[in-house]
């Protein structure tokens, strides 16, 4: 017997192709056993493996068992599973466990341990490939209830834990991958709730998991939690420890794992998974973190993402929290030459993003045109885009152009850019609106006309910039009482707290229409409006919907002083002027009122001495610059070429201000340039018949 | 053990919050009977829907008004919901005096739960068939109707509060930590993200606020999406393409790829750029939340599967266009993800058991 052992021993060792069941140092074929397994005959295969390998019962069954998982033959897998009472083996296991006094010497308990380790093992193996035969014959939710098991049965077991040094090799696989298993089959089963509660389970207490499969756990809870579209609720108040986070909602919980996840990759946890930092990504720009996103991306070790892939998504962080600046600085760097310098996506942010500052506008017209010549194959749908955007950075560049001649070459040239991504994007009411601006600006009003109400309908007036727009035009040409009208249609469409900017222009309008009681009353309103804003506004506020609606109630006094003045109400005048002070101590804004006051008084020394403080606050502040111009230009001819400077300076800045033209030609007239004095105030005169009643630009 | 339980417990008593505020909604309406909800009382109340609803349709399945779990039956009978999404897309739908609008507003105002579920369901043609017709000069009082009644509801269960996430800052130890050690540092303030403003009760829909009350409403849907029907979803994917206005084909099977001859295949983007809205972020945020769920949530629907990847790749397409930043993160990822599930073919089980030729016990 003994020497057919070891002759099997060795042949079979030989050839490891060949299946064989080993235990207590005896190793046999499984051929026999198979067959016997073949024919349905359970009990005989069971007493050939306790015969051939002296087993008991139980032992020879969970061979078996495993047996025929591996040969894949899971229903027979569970009739031979069905046959041992798994659930009373772990029953005797529990009082087994509880005799164990701890007092007792260490390898005493230590070879006790083993020993129950092994047993139980075994028995809870058997249980485990139970529950994957169910979850291979599509009985999921009987697969959880026995992996769970599996896991109710470690904690009753060993409910003192097990050092780590002791543990069993196997017992700790089956372990695991009843962890891993039980929530993946929840989910499969529809109960989302158990699913949620074995996840928690699995990652919240110890069950001494490998760093692998712990992060495969948590960026499966992740994802379960991003997606599944259950709240799962905050965790139980017993695993919240003082002073630590405890997420109170899923895309708390979500971000969280997730982050542990990332830095599980930069300490060399685990090996890098992409699918992370899209996960992130997606969460965190749902709640407009970007910033959080960018800190993220930054942490993530080089050699892992394509820097220029990494880059853009800074990039695009960056821009979406307002960092202009950084983030064109990145893609500065991807659309260098070396780097990924046709990338469409990446041109397109980078010249929308010049587009936003005069001083950028120019280098943003280049990146739009390289978009416009790379407009091809898959981008092709993108030349509209690429288009307006360079129209777009052209407008913005004929700002600072140095020439009468450059700027309306440039304007011109960017009305007919964004005319031409018309043709591409008829459907952009962006596009649209824009359009509307430019020829505001460029006081082609009819069509500027046409624009605005071609916006308002596309965007079914939800957007308030639109009536602005259609308002101030309409203002520009003179039609107040029409423009009275679109903005009264607007104000029924807002809300009370978004009303803000529109009431700012029904006061304006109901000036310029002389109804000085009535333009009272609507600053009055406004005041009220703004000062409840500044109370309700709690800290939970979207940051950028309060600048949007908000207007400046600094703004508001002085507009009410500049009126009163206009009323010779000098002490309502004086008051405003102390309000806006209050407020805010030194601003070009407030100086301002102040000198149109003191001018309308006839104090013209102390007018003149204001005007200069705003101009000292803000060297750039046009109205200032007029209005000392034409104080300058009264005070005799040796004061006519200050003056002249300052109006042409203020010219350099809006060259559409016609008050400016006007007080120029003045001037040229006291010095006898009547020649130039005519062109100056023909500009004028010009201009006046399409003035609007705020600069068009501030609807932007 | 312990404190599995209690954990249990948790997760049980936030799953009924929902049952519970509607039972104060009930007591609310009618102070004078019983605060209590009988099994009857919800059956009543859908039998009344159904009936209702007999007068609008031609033609009510048998089965259906035998039910004896009527809502349940009226969520999912796919012959009522072909025929009142027939009838929502038509182009007379949605005025004041339509029939069918007055049934939702009122099966959705009977405060039964199972029957705000059924509302819910067509919340994605509501949306897309009103927001489609916005520009049109169209009366849309019925579809408005519907809408504010949702607005109003989520309003008052959430008590017109914010909801925030405070996101997540690694200095500080958390529940998830390894060392279970409180961080010294605990005066570090987390960065607050609202994830949907404060709620304003609305009267009517005024046009600066309807991407609002539409976006309020698809998070009232989104929160019950585990229990809406996969048509319901599929609707909403095939309407985010219609919103979102552009062929978002280019972007398939991979950015790289210059596909430019498998144009013929796909009949669902002919549809031209005629729905095409705007899409500011209170209504893009939520949109994509409901179609994350689409794409990554736990289904095997196929179809439903693919219509959220057409939606997806249209809403990248409007992102670049529109060149918004948030927009292109979020989708973009969303494709990635699409990507590399595409790519990952060989699902290895983890947690499969090491298959050995010498079984050892």
């Amino acid at each position: 017997m003994s020497e057919g052992e070891s002759e099997d021993l060795g042949q079979l060792e030989n050839d490891p192709s060949v299946r064989q069941v080993c235990a207590n140092g005896i190793c046999m074929k499984t051929t026999v056993v198979e067959a016997k397994l073949d024919e349905g005959n359970i009990q005989e295969a069971e007493s050939a493996l306790r015969e051939g390998l002296s087993l008991n019962f139980e032992e020879a069954r969970a061979l078996l068992g495993r047996l025929e998982y591996q040969r894949g033959n899971v229903e027979g897998a569970l009739r031979v599973f069905d046959g041992i009472d798994l659930q009373a083996a772990i029953q005797r296991m529990q009082p087994l466990a509880e005799k164990q006094p701890s007092k007792r010497g260490r390898s005493r308990s230590d070879s006790i341990h083993a020993v129950s380790q092994h047993a139980a093992g075994l028995v809870l193996e058997a249980v485990y490939l139970k529950a994957k035969s169910l979850q291979k014959l599509g009985r999921v939710t009987e697969a959880a209830q026995e992996c769970k098991s599996v896991l109710d049965a470690v904690e009753k077991i060993f409910y003192q834990g097990i050092a780590d040094v002791l543990v069993d090799n196997k017992l700790q696989e089956t372990v695991s991958h009843a962890v891993e298993l039980l929530p993946e089959l929840w989910k499969q089963a529809g109960n989302f709730n158990e699913a949620m509660y074995s996840y928690r389970r699995a990652l919240l207490s110890q069950w001494n998991l490998e760093n692998d499969c712990c992060a495969r756990i948590q960026k499966a809870f992740a994802v379960f939690l991003l997606y599944c579209g259950v709240e799962a609720g905050p965790p139980s108040l017993a695993v919240q420890i003082d002073g630590s986070y405890v997420p109170r909602n899923n895309l708390e919980e979500a971000i969280l794992l997730l982050m542990i996840l990332m830095r599980k990759f930069y300490l060399g946890k685990i090996k890098w998974d992409p699918s992370v930092i899209e996960h992130l990504t997606f969460a965190l720009s749902l709640c407009s973190q970007t910033s959080v996103l960018a800190k993220q991306l930054e942490e993530v070790m080089p050699g892992v993402m394509h820097r220029i892939q990494r880059w853009k998504a800074l990039a695009l962080c960056y821009s979406g929290t307002g960092l202009r600046i950084t983030a064109l600085n990145l893609l500065r760097k991807s659309l260098h030459r070396h780097e990924d310098p046709d990338d469409i996506m990446a041109l397109l942010l980078a010249a929308k993003l010049c587009s936003e500052d005069m001083f950028l506008a120019a280098e943003g017209a280049k990146y739009a045109e390289r978009a416009i010549a790379n407009c091809h194959d898959q981008s092709e749908h993108l030349k509209g885009v690429s288009l307006r955007m360079l129209g777009l950075c052209l407008g913005k560049q004929a700002k600072v152009s140095s020439s009468d001649f450059e700027r309306s070459r440039l304007q011109s040239e960017a009305l007919k850019t964004l005319d031409s991504a018309l043709v591409f994007e008829k459907e952009n009411p962006d596009l649209i609106f824009e359009l509307g601006v430019h020829y505001a600006e460029h006081r082609n009003l009819n069509a500027a006309v046409r624009y605005a109400k071609q916006y308002i309908d596309a965007t079914g007036g939800s957007v308030v910039k639109g009536w602005r727009l259609l308002a101030l035009v309409l203002s520009a040409q003179r039609r107040y009482a029409e423009a009275a009208v679109v903005t009264d249609a607007a104000l029924d469409e807002t809300s009370r707290w978004d009303q803000g900017p529109l009431l700012r222009m029904k006061a304006k309008l109901k000036i310029s229409q002389s109804l000085h009681t009535e333009a009272i009353e609507t600053y009055r309103y406004l005041l009220a409006l703004v000062q409840a804003q500044k109370k309700s506004y709690g800290p939970l506020r979207v940051e950028a919907e309060v600048e949007d609606d908000k207007v400046n109630e600094h703004e508001v006094w002085h507009g009410l002083a500049n009126l009163y003045s206009s009323l010779s109400h000098w002490s309502d005048a004086e008051v405003c002027l102390e309000k806006a002070r209050a407020m805010k101590e030194y601003s070009a804004g407030t100086y301002h009122a102040e000198g149109i006051m003191l001018q309308r008084r006839g104090e013209y020394r102390e007018a003149l001495s204001s005007f200069s403080n705003a101009l000292l606050m803000e060297p750039n502040y046009v109205p200032c610059k007029i209005l000392m111009g034409e104080l300058l230009c009264k005070m005799g001819p040796s004061m006519s070429p200050t003056a002249r400077t300052l109006l042409s300076d203020a010219l350099r800045i809006e060259p559409t201000n016609r008050m400016a033209w006007f007080h120029l030609g003045m001037v040229h007239k006291n010095d006898g340039r009547i020649i130039d004095a005519a062109d100056c105030f023909q500009a004028a005169s010009m201009l006046e018949e399409s003035d609007p009643i705020e600069s068009f630009s501030s609807v932007l | 053990m312990s404190i599995d339980d209690t954990t249990a417990s948790a997760i049980t008593t936030t799953t009924t919050d929902d049952d519970s505020t509607a039972n104060q909604e009930k007591i609310a309406t009618t102070p004078s009977s019983k605060p209590r909800i009988t099994w009857s009382d919800s059956y009543t109340k859908a039998q009344t829907a159904i009936e209702s609803l007999s007068a609008i349709l031609p033609y009510i399945p048998p089965s259906l008004a035998a039910s004896e779990t009527p809502a349940f039956s009226l969520l999912h009978d796919a012959e009522i919901a072909a025929q009142i999404s027939r009838l929502l897309r038509q182009n007379d739908s949605g005025s004041g005096d339509n029939n069918l609008c007055r049934w939702l507003y009122d099966t959705f105002q009977s405060s039964e739960p199972d029957l705000h579920l059924v509302v819910l369901k067509f919340l994605p043609i509501i949306a897309g068939v009103y927001l489609s017709r916005v520009a049109l000069h169209k009366p849309l009082a019925g579809f408005e109707a519907v809408l504010l009644a949702l607005y109003a509801h989520e309003t008052t269960t959430r008590n017109g509060q914010p909801i925030t996430v405070s996101v997540p800052d690694l200095s500080h130890s958390s529940i998830y930590h390894e060392t279970k050690q409180t961080a010294k540092n605990t005066s570090v303030e987390l960065n607050i993200a609202v994830i949907s403003p404060s709620l304003e009760p609305h009267g009517t829909v005024r046009s600066t606020r309807r991407a609002r009350i539409i976006g309020v409403a698809l998070e009232l849907y989104y929160s019950k999406i585990s229990q809406m029907p996969i048509n319901s979803k599929i609707d909403f994917c095939e309407f985010c393409q219609i919103w979102a206005g552009e062929d978002g084909d280019v972007y398939k099977d991979g950015s790289n790829s210059s596909g430019g001859s498998e144009e013929e295949n796909s009949p669902t983007v002919k549809r031209g750029k005629e729905g095409r809205i705007c899409l500011p972020w209170d209504l893009l945020q939520p949109i994509l939340r409901i179609l994350g769920h689409c794409l990554m949530g736990n289904h095997k629907d196929k179809e439903l599967y693919e219509a959220a990847c057409g939606a997806c790749r249209s809403l990248y397409a409007r992102s670049v266009h529109d060149i918004n930043p948030n927009a292109i993160l979020a989708t973009g990822s969303l494709l990635n993800l699409v990507k590399m599930n595409s790519k990952v073919e060989d699902d290895f089980d983890h947690t499969e058991i090491v298959h050995t030729n010498t079984i050892t016990l």
